[in-house]
This record gives structure tokens, C-alpha cells and sequence, in this order.
């Protein structure tokens, strides 16, 4: 407080300039007077009496400086002054400050906004209550369950087990746990067709158990979360929106709950929206309202020709998270979990697995095990985060190696100061001011930058026709640390004038010969060293992140030459869901036959088909089938892909032997599908976010004939080598202990088209059978004879024209859609590429700077030796020599830590090995040549020296 | 401070407080500022109390009748250094301890006075108390006899 009202006191003084000279003279004046008065009673003579006050009084100047002292803030006049000073000598050497400002800028924006994305996406807590406390259960076994169906939503990528579990197994295990505080099981998100709320349109559907938002702790911010009453089969349908779909589609309307949907035409009542922060437990898969399991009877999405998924211990398809209760440890909830898991999986009502296959249950920290979509952004980012972590150690060399150099050019100045007084202490003050300076406005450019770079790296991400699902903010954290680095590095090269300063002998400073007399250049010699050091660092990192970038550009432009085996050019694709909208199969091979044959006839429509997913769309199926002739129970895996009339021709995936699909196959196809019974054998395990399930051909009434299709290049290689593949049979796959139920008519092949890509450019071909689609959602393909999306509008009018409740969904072409599936590699290879620009850029600053000082140092010397007759040629080769020297060494550790660091991005590499010559050469070349450029600059300024100015000049 | 060496010198006023230095721009600091501070702290803890107490007992005074005060109690304390009174009592001003104002002495020249405020008063108080707390346990301290301590 009395602190405090000094400080206010004086530093009103310091505004309004006051400094209480008069008073205290005055003040003294009298002093002085009384003093000597008394003297003068005391009987000495007059100017002796004032002479005796004075030396009473003590040493005035000093008493002058204590009371201007306490007038004002002397340590804030200071540093202002300082600051003024420090603001002139920076803006002296404008380039100077500029690089060094921008550099740190650099440093610290990339950095920030690739950690903050880093943080956003892979460190994210999960958006609940707790979110430490939250496990989530995944199963291992040695062999694979008999299951009856089996899908997965993209929830645990990452993990090798799977997290995908029954209905009944979770109802069984939260009513009898005494190791769970609280439990709940989800499964989705699914397509559904939502109507009632304008034109029906797709919306992302999750199941969630009735216990889902109070086991999570997630609130509503309008209405209510849904509850154990929502969740049993007579409740009447409700559903809660998410926070962002509800400000999508509902404008953010309160009076939206309450409202009766459509939902795939089951009317359905919106009881709640949920709190904002929470999108999903799985980061990356976005959710537009959470419904209650129980409905899953009566909204029924994707083809599940088995309705019995709630009931039926062999369908697993949800995943189920919980919260232990205090006192229970990790060790025995796993073990109670995985005594229940082997009893439901080895005593049930069907034997789904054997105990010698060793069920077991582990329990993993959500966080860790729900990873999603940034399981497929996590390696990217981590490589992003060591190109960035590089540009950062380049930008902090940068820095030190420039302030450095320029620490030898004020060598003089500070001479000056220690012979005039000061004190080492005072220079160090005055050269930390400065360098706190440049650092505060780098770091203040750094926020903006990283601000930025926030956001146009989310642009980046979001520029695919998928929205990109992850908010990202920037991460004050981070920003600190890398500040905190860039204001550490450029105090503590900054102060070098100071340790240097106080070190050398002041007389040859100060006759300014010492740059050029070879004895006291020692200080100098050991400078240039640490500075050629820094440089030899900068060159070697950025040959690094050079490198990495460079492989990244080969890997992006092969994926971009690559031939998918089919032409996506001019093709529009677009979804449509007739089960959603209430179709039945029947119905729906109707539909589609119909929609192609509109659509074909469109103008500027060249052809039309269907198929169960667009290609590269990511999405994947395949069966396990047993080919005839080979051992029993020797099933082959082949991709399959259920596609309409005329796929292969308007994709123009060329038909190498046998016929394409006719629609007297598709007419079998349909007989097949409508003589099925509940299926055995749902799709095998597909990573898709849309599984499908299997059209397999099962048990029918009467001889059934075999489903025609048309097999890969691949395949019949593989399958059928030096044989005829045409008319060859396949039969359903053969399964351990279980006789083949009823009849089963198999495949037959009736073609052979070429190779293309299925789901993703970087995936290895594999055996892959078209056949006939008569069921299921599908996507149309519609190859145009000009730009495929000004048909959209003509697409929109067939559609609503056949059924206005019928929705079309993604709706892109072809070549969207596989840049869609380039996107992170596009994204990671642009980010790569400016951060290698910017690293070689940085680099060759360090370069320039550190030889451009070398050659204002050397002025007087290279003089001398132009005087003695050497040739500016001479003196050009001299510092090109020298820069040049500097450049292969840092090239050769560069290269060598690049060959050894390269090899962990070959997951990411595609069609060029981590230590591929070609781009290690062209790296070189480039970096050689633009070093070549750096040292030619202070070259030609050495060359250009005239030298009778040299010598004088000093 | 070179000036109690200087006693040639008779023109005091062109020494006193003329000389108006002004900041250079190449700061060089003032290098004894140091060592002087540190007496000044250790004289001050114990000055700014007299000064506190003086005005307590003698009302409001001039800064010569304080060293005069002062002088006559303590003895040789502030003999060579009175001057270092007055950067004490812009501080206890700053501080709101006392307050001062311009009249005339006793020979009837205009002085300053400063006088004790309400808060300055407070302050004496408080401070005393703890004095002569310190004082008391010190000198029991010193007092105490190793038999004392058996």
C-alpha cells in the first residue's frame, strides 16, 4: 500500500517531467543558511561558518542524485532510454532486424500451429465428465468368432483388437457388474434419411444406450438427454440432436425439441440438443443425433437382412465404455470382464468360440483406445511436428548465428562504453534490452503468424467435400514454450557483445585494427567458428526437412499419376438409401433399373450405373469363398463389389475375356436375394464407415443357380494361373465344425475385367468379384460428356421426379472423390514443402549473414591482398571457398541423419523407398545451388572492394 | 563527492545543484550509486523512525531543525551526512508518512516544513511498538549469563 503510493507518486513525477530541483534547492539553501548561522553564534567568521556547514552537510551531488532518485523511477527512465537506444541501433541495421524478427516469427507461428493441431487432434480429452476415468473394452481371442454379423464404425482404428461387442453381452454385463460405477454401449453413426424438417435430407445417426449421457456426464443445453425410459421397446421413439446439427439444420430454433421428424419415415420426437462441447467419444466421427437403441427394431438403416441385432449374442456392433468404481483397480475389472466375456462367448446359447482360443477382455483408457479418424491423421502430424521441431532448432541457429555476427561489429561500441565507464552489468542491461526488443516484436509477429496458420491449415483440411470434423484452437501453451525458446535463444546470443566486450583488450578495439591484425583476431577466429557451426547445423536440418518434403512430393505426385485401372474423369457420383426411405428389395432393384434409365437418357449423360460404394470412396466388403477343386475348409478372401448393369463400361474398366453382367444375371441375382432366409454370415469384417453387409446366396426352396460374376485380373492370376477362369464355380466359404446349411449356389464366373483400385490408390490390388446389385444403398455413377457437377441440378429433378422423399447424398465427381482420399497426404506434402522452403530459405540467410560478416570483417585484410596484386576473381572464389566448405559438411551430416531418419516414413511413402537417390540428388542440387547464390552475394561484394578505400577506411 | 577534498574552492553556488546533467545517449550509469545505497538503506531503516519521532515531539519542522533534532540525540549519526536527510523525506512524503509546505523560519526566510500526517502517526506507532520489541529481546539477549542459560 505505501509501496504502492510512492510508486504512484513518483511516477506522476516522471509523466509531468518534474524533478524537484528547485525545491531541494531551496531546501538546502536554508539548510546551509541556519547551519552557518549557528556557526556563526559559535563564534567562527562567516565563510568559514558556510564552509563548515557544507562539509556537514555532506557530498551534494550525491544527495543531489538519491533525492532525483527518489523523485522519479530511475530504473523504468532507464529502460525506456534503453529502449530508444536499443530502437535506433535496430533500426540502423533495418535488414538485420528484419531477418532476425522474421525468422523468430516463423519459428514460433509453425510451430504453434501445427503443435495446436496436434494437441486438437491426438491430446484432445474426451468431451465428458472425467474423461481419465473412462475405459473402453476390447476383445482379443486366437481365433475369430462364429459370429452372425459383425460391424465396426471407424472407433478403434489404431488398436490391433477389436471393440466391437453384442447387445446382450453389454445388457448382461452392466446388470451384473460389481466393478462399473456406470456403463454404456453406442454404436454409429449411420445414414438416415431425416424428413419433416424441409426437404428430407441424410443425417448421421448413433445408437446409444438409455445409460449413454448420465454414464458420460453429458448434459442438454435445450430439453433433456435421453434416459433409461427412451431405451425399452414400447418407448416411443425419441432422439437428441447434436449441438452443431441442430444449429445446421434447425438454425439453432429452441422450439426444434418438442418437433415430430421423420426418421425413415418412423415419426419420431426430438426430446433434447445436446451441450456444445460434446461432438462424440470418437474423435473424427461426427454425429447428428443420438438415438436409443430400442428403435433399432423400428428404424432400420443399413441392410441388415438379421433384425435380431439387439438380441442376438453372435451380432457385435457396439462398443461399450465404462467408469470404475473408486475402489476397484484396472487388473480386477479386466478379469471380471473377461470371466463374463468367456462364459457369454463359450457357454451361450451359440458357441461362438472355444476356451482354447482364449477370450479376453482389456480395458483401455478411452482417450487412448477411441482414436477414430486421428488414428489416420496421427502419422502425418507427428512427421509435421518433426519438420516443424527442425525449422524451430534452424530459426534459433538463424537467430544466434546473425546476432553473433553482428556482435563483432559492435565490438568497438562497446569498447567505447567500458573505457568511458561503464559497467559490464550496465551493458549487459542495455544489450538485454535490445534483444528482449527484437524477441517481443518476433513473438508478437509469431502469434499473428500461428493465428493464421491456424486457420488456413483448417482451411487446408476442410477443402476436401468432407467437412473437417476436428476444431481446432490455438494452444496458448504451446505458444508460450516456443516464445519462451526464440526469447531464450536471443537473450543469450544477444548478450555475446557483452561477454565478448568485457573480455578484450580495450586499446586495439578502440584503434579499430583489431578485425584485421592477426594476432588479436582470436576473439574473431573463435566467433567465426561457432558461427560456421551454426550454419553447418542450419544446412544439415533443412537438408533433413528438405528430404522428407521432397519424398512427400514424389509419394503425392505417384499417387496422383497413378492409373486406378478405371477413367475418373467426368464421372458424378451421388448416394441414394431407398431402404431408408422405406423400399424394399423388390422395390429397389425397380428404383434403381428405373433411376439408370433416366438418368442415361439425361442429355449430356454418356452412361449411368450403380454400385454398393463409389470407387475410392475408402470404403471396402469382401467375402471369404471356397473354390472348387481346392482342399475342404481352404476358403480364399476376395474383395467384392456389388455393382448395376453396365458398371464396368461407364467406368470403363476394360473387359478382358467372357461377357459383362446381363440382366438375366441380375434377374438371378434377385431370385437368389428373395429366396434367402435369415443369413448365417453377415460381411466380414470391413474397416468401411457404411458396412455393408453380405448378399450371401443362401438356403432357398428348389435348385437355386449359382450368382454370376466377374472377377479381377487379379484374382483369376491368383486363383486361376494358366487356366481358363470363364464358368468356373465357387462355393460358399466351408466353416469349421458346421455342416453347410441347405443349399448354397455359389458363384460363377462369367468374366474377367482389368485391375482397378477399390477403396484407396495406395492399396495393393486384391482378388475382387463384381456381381450383381439387387439390394442395399448404392451410389451412381453418371459418366458425362462435359463437367459433370452442371448435371447436379437435372440429377436433383430425375430423383424427386421417381420419389420426393427419396434424398440423394455426397454428391461429387470422381475426381473429387480421390482427392478427397488424397487429402492428408496433398495436405501434409504442401505443409512439407513450405517448411522445407522455408527451412532452405533460413539457411541460406545463416549463410549469407555469417559470410557477409566474415567479409565486412576481412575488409582491410582482402584490401591488402587486392593491393598485392590478387584478382577480384580470386577474392570472389576466397569467400565462395569458404561458404562452399561450409555447405558439404552440413550436406553430408544432413544426408546421413536424412537416410537414417527417412525409413520411419515409409508407411506414408508411396512408390519411392526412404532412401530413394533421386530425391536425395535432387536435394543436394538444390541446396547447392541456392548456397551458391548466398555466397555469392558477400563474393561479389569482396571482389567489388576498392582497395585504397579498404585500407583507409579503418 | 569530490567536494569535501575541494576547499579551495568559495563559489559553493555554482557547484551546488548547477551542474544539470542530462541523460547522454550513450548510457554509461553512474557506477558508486551501489555502494552509497547500501549505507543509505542501513541508515535510513533507523533515520526515518527519529525523523518520525521528532516531528511527533517538536510538531511540524524544517529539514534543518529535524538534523538539528537529530543530531542532538544521536549524537554523531548524521554529523557528515545531513544531507542525506532530505532524499529520506521525499521518500516519507511519497509515502504519505508526512507532508510538507512551504513557510518561513525563524529568521524569516521561506523553508519547508514538514509536518507528521495521520497515517505517519499510525506508523510511529506501530513502528515503535516493534522497536522496542527487537530492543527488549536483544538486550535480554545480551544480558542473559551462561548461568542463566543452565
Amino acid at each position: 500500500m505505501k509501496f504502492l503510493k510512492r510508486f504512484f507518486k513518483r511516477l506522476a513525477n516522471v509523466v509531468a517531467r518534474r524533478r524537484n530541483d528547485q525545491r531541494l534547492k531551496e531546501e538546502v539553501e536554508e539548510h546551509l543558511a541556519l547551519q552557518s548561522e549557528e556557526y556563526v553564534r559559535a563564534g567562527l567568521p562567516p565563510a568559514e561558518a558556510r564552509r563548515q556547514a557544507i562539509l556537514k552537510f555532506g557530498p551534494v551531488e550525491a544527495v543531489r542524485e538519491q533525492h532525483f532518485a527518489e523523485v522519479r523511477l530511475p530504473f523504468i527512465e532507464t529502460l525506456l532510454l534503453d529502449m530508444r537506444f536499443a530502437f535506433r541501433m535496430l533500426a540502423k541495421s533495418p535488414g538485420f532486424t528484419a531477418v532476425v524478427i522474421v525468422t523468430l516469427a516463423l519459428g514460433i507461428g509453425a510451430n504453434t500451429a501445427i503443435f495446436s493441431f496436434i494437441d486438437g487432434i491426438l491430446l484432445r480429452p474426451l468431451p465428458v465428465k472425467d474423461p481419465q476415468q473412462l475405459l473402453v473394452l476390447s476383445w482379443s481371442a486366437h481365433a475369430r468368432p462364429r459370429l452372425a454379423g459383425h460391424s465396426d464404425y471407424g472407433d478403434c482404428l489404431n488398436l490391433a483388437r477389436d471393440c466391437s461387442f453384442s447387445i446382450p453381452f453389454f445388457k448382461r454385463l452392466r446388470a451384473h457388474t460389481n466393478t462399473f460405477s456406470g456403463m454404456a454401449a453406442y454404436a454409429g453413426p449411420l445414414d438416415y434419411d431425416l424428413s419433416g424438417n424441409g426437404p428430407a435430407s441424410m443425417a448421421q445417426g448413433q445408437y446409444v444406450s438409455g445409460d449413454f449421457f448420465a454414464t458420460l456426464g453429458v448434459n442438454t443445453i435445450v430439453g433433456r438427454p435421453l434416459g433409461m425410459p427412451d431405451d425399452s421397446p414400447s418407448a416411443p421413439p425419441a432422439i437428441v440432436l447434436s449441438y452443431s446439427y441442430w444449429q445446421r439444420a434447425f438454425g439453432g430454433d429452441r422450439s426444434a425439441v418438442g418437433r415430430i421428424v421423420r426418421l425413415n419415415n418412423i415419426s419420431t420426437v426430438i426430446v433434447g440438443v445436446t451441450e456444445p462441447s460434446f461432438t462424440n467419444l470418437t474423435p473424427g466421427n461426427p454425429v447428428d443425433f443420438f438415438m436409443p437403441f430400442s428403435v433399432a427394431d423400428r428404424i432400420r438403416s443399413e441392410h441388415w437382412r438379421n433384425s435380431d441385432r439387439l438380441s442376438d449374442p453372435g451380432v457385435w456392433w457396439s462398443v461399450i465404455v465404462g467408469r470404475l468404481k473408486p475402489d476397484v483397480s484396472l487388473a480386477q475389472a479386466q478379469a471380471a470382464a473377461t470371466t463374463m466375456f468367456v462364459n457369454e462367448t463359450t457357454h451361450g446359447p451359440t458357441r461362438l468360440l472355444n476356451e482354447a482360443d482364449a477370450p479376453a477382455i482389456k480395458l483401455l483408457p478411452a482417450a487412448e483406445g477411441l482414436d477414430g479418424e486421428s488414428s489416420q491423421i496421427a502419422p502425418m502430424l507427428f512427421l509435421l511436428m518433426f519438420a516443424v521441431g527442425l525449422i524451430l532448432l534452424i530459426a534459433c541457429a538463424n537467430v544466434a548465428g546473425l546476432l553473433l555476427a553482428r556482435s563483432g561489429t559492435r565490438q568497438r561500441e562497446m569498447a567505447v562504453r567500458l573505457s568511458l565507464g561503464a559497467s559490464r552489468a550496465r551493458i549487459m542491461r542495455q544489450l538485454f534490452t535490445e534483444s528482449v526488443l527484437l524477441s517481443l516484436v518476433g513473438g508478437a509477429l509469431g502469434i499473428l503468424l500461428s493465428l493464421w496458420g491456424v486457420n488456413a491449415i483448417t482451411a487446408l483440411f476442410s477443402s476436401g467435400y468432407q467437412a473437417f470434423p476436428f476444431v481446432i484452437a490455438l494452444d496458448w501453451r504451446v505458444l508460450l514454450f516456443t516464445v519462451g525458446v526464440t526469447f531464450a535463444v536471443g537473450i543469450l546470443f544477444g548478450l555475446a557483445p557483452a561477454a565478448r566486450g568485457a573480455r578484450v583488450d580495450l586499446t586495439p578495439s578502440l584503434k579499430e585494427t583489431a578485425s584485421s591484425l592477426p594476432g588479436s583476431a582470436a576473439h574473431s577466429g573463435r566467433r567465426f567458428r561457432l558461427g560456421s557451426a551454426l550454419v553447418v547445423a542450419q544446412v544439415a536440418l533443412s537438408i533433413v526437412v528438405l528430404i522428407g518434403a521432397g519424398l512427400l512430393v514424389r509419394t503425392l505426385s505417384n499417387l496422383h499419376n497413378l492409373n486406378p485401372g478405371f477413367d475418373a474423369r467426368s464421372v458424378l457420383l451421388f448416394g441414394v438409401n431407398p431402404a431408408a426411405a422405406g423400399y424394399t428389395d423388390q422395390k429397389t432393384a425397380q428404383l434403381y433399373s428405373d433411376l439408370q434409365q433416366r438418368f442415361a437418357a439425361l442429355p449430356g449423360v454418356i452412361s449411368a450405373s450403380y454400385s454398393e460404394d463409389a470407387l475410392l470412396s475408402g470404403n471396402w466388403s469382401s467375402d471369404d469363398v471356397h473354390l472348387d477343386g481346392a482342399p475342404p475348409k481352404q476358403n480364399v478372401e476376395s474383395a467384392r463389389l456389388a455393382v448395376g448393369l453396365n458398371f464396368l463400361s461407364t467406368m470403363r474398366i476394360p473387359l478382358l475375356a467372357g461377357r459383362n453382367l446381363n440382366s438375366a444375371d441380375f434377374a438371378a441375382a434377385s431370385a437368389i436375394n428373395a429366396a434367402t432366409t435369415p443369413p448365417d454370415e453377415v460381411a466380414s469384417k470391413a474397416k468401411a464407415s457404411n458396412p455393408a453387409a453380405a448378399a450371401s446366396p443362401a438356403i432357398s426352396k428348389g435348385k437355386l443357380a449359382p450368382l454370376p460374376v466377374v472377377i479381377n485380373e487379379t484374382f483369376a492370376r491368383e486363383h486361376f494361373p494358366n487356366q481358363n477362369p470363364l464358368g468356373k464355380h465357387m462355393s460358399d466359404p466351408q466353416e469349421d465344425n458346421e455342416p453347410p446349411v441347405g443349399q448354397q449356389p455359389g458363384y460363377v464366373i462369367v468374366g474377367v475385367a482389368g485391375d482397378t483400385k477399390y477403396n484407396s490408390l495406395r492399396r495393393e490390388i486384391e482378388p475382387t468379384m463384381y456381381m450383381p446389385l439387387v439390394n442395399n444403398s448404392a451410389h451412381f455413377e453418371l459418366r458425362t460428356a462435359a463437367d459433370p457437377l452442371a448435371l447436379v441440378k437435372l440429377v436433383h429433378g430425375v430423383v424427386s421426379g421417381v420419389d420426393d422423399n427419396l434424398p440423394i447424398f455426397d454428391v461429387r465427381t470422381q475426381t473429387q472423390q480421390i482427392d478427397q482420399t488424397l487429402y492428408l497426404d496433398r495436405l501434409v506434402s504442401q505443409i512439407a514443402s513450405a517448411f522445407a522452403l522455408l527451412a532452405l530459405v533460413l539457411a541460406c540467410i545463416g549463410l549469407y549473414g555469417l559470410l557477409s560478416y566474415e567479409v565486412a570483417r576481412r575488409t582491410r585484410e582482402l584490401g591488402i591482398r587486392m593491393a598485392l596484386g590478387a584478382q577480384r576473381s580470386d577474392l570472389l572464389r576466397l569467400v565462395i571457398h569458404q561458404g562452399f566448405w561450409l555447405v558439404l559438411i552440413g550436406a553430408a551430416i544432413g544426408t546421413a541423419a536424412a537416410i537414417g531418419g527417412t525409413r520411419f516414413m515409409s508407411t506414408i511413402l508411396y512408390g519411392v523407398r526412404a532412401n530413394d537417390p533421386l530425391t536425395f540428388a535432387g536435394v543436394a542440387i538444390l541446396l547447392a545451388l541456392v548456397a551458391l547464390a548466398a555466397c555469392y552475394i558477400p563474393g561479389r561484394r569482396a571482389a567489388s572492394i576498392e582497395p585504397m578505400k579498404a585500407l583507409r577506411a579503418e | 563527492m569530490t567536494i569535501q577534498n575541494d576547499t579551495k574552492r568559495r563559489t559553493f553556488e555554482t557547484h551546488l545543484l548547477l551542474s544539470k546533467r542530462r541523460h547522454a545517449m550513450l548510457p554509461l550509469g553512474n557506477q558508486k550509486v551501489g555502494d552509497m545505497k547500501q549505507k543509505a538503506d542501513v541508515l535510513q531503516g533507523t533515520l526515518a523512525l527519529m525523523v518520525l519521532k521528532t516531528l511527533d515531539v517538536l510538531g511540524p519542522q524544517h529539514g534543518y531543525g529535524i538534523a538539528r533534532r537529530i543530531e542532538q540525540i544521536s549524537g554523531d549519526l548524521l554529523s557528515v551526512n545531513q544531507g542525506t536527510l532530505y532524499p529520506l523525506l521525499l521518500k516519507l512524503e511519497h509515502e504519505g508518512s508526512i507532508s510538507s509546505e512551504w513557510g518561513s523560519s525563524e529568521n524569516n526566510r521561506k523553508a519547508r516544513f514538514y509536518g507528521l500526517t495521520r497515517s505517519g502517526r499510525a506508523q510511529l506507532q506501530t513502528e515503535a511498538r516493534e522497536w522496542n520489541q527487537t530492543a527488549a529481546i536483544i538486550g535480554r539477549f545480551f544480558e542473559a549469563k551462561a548461568e542463566d542459560l543452565l
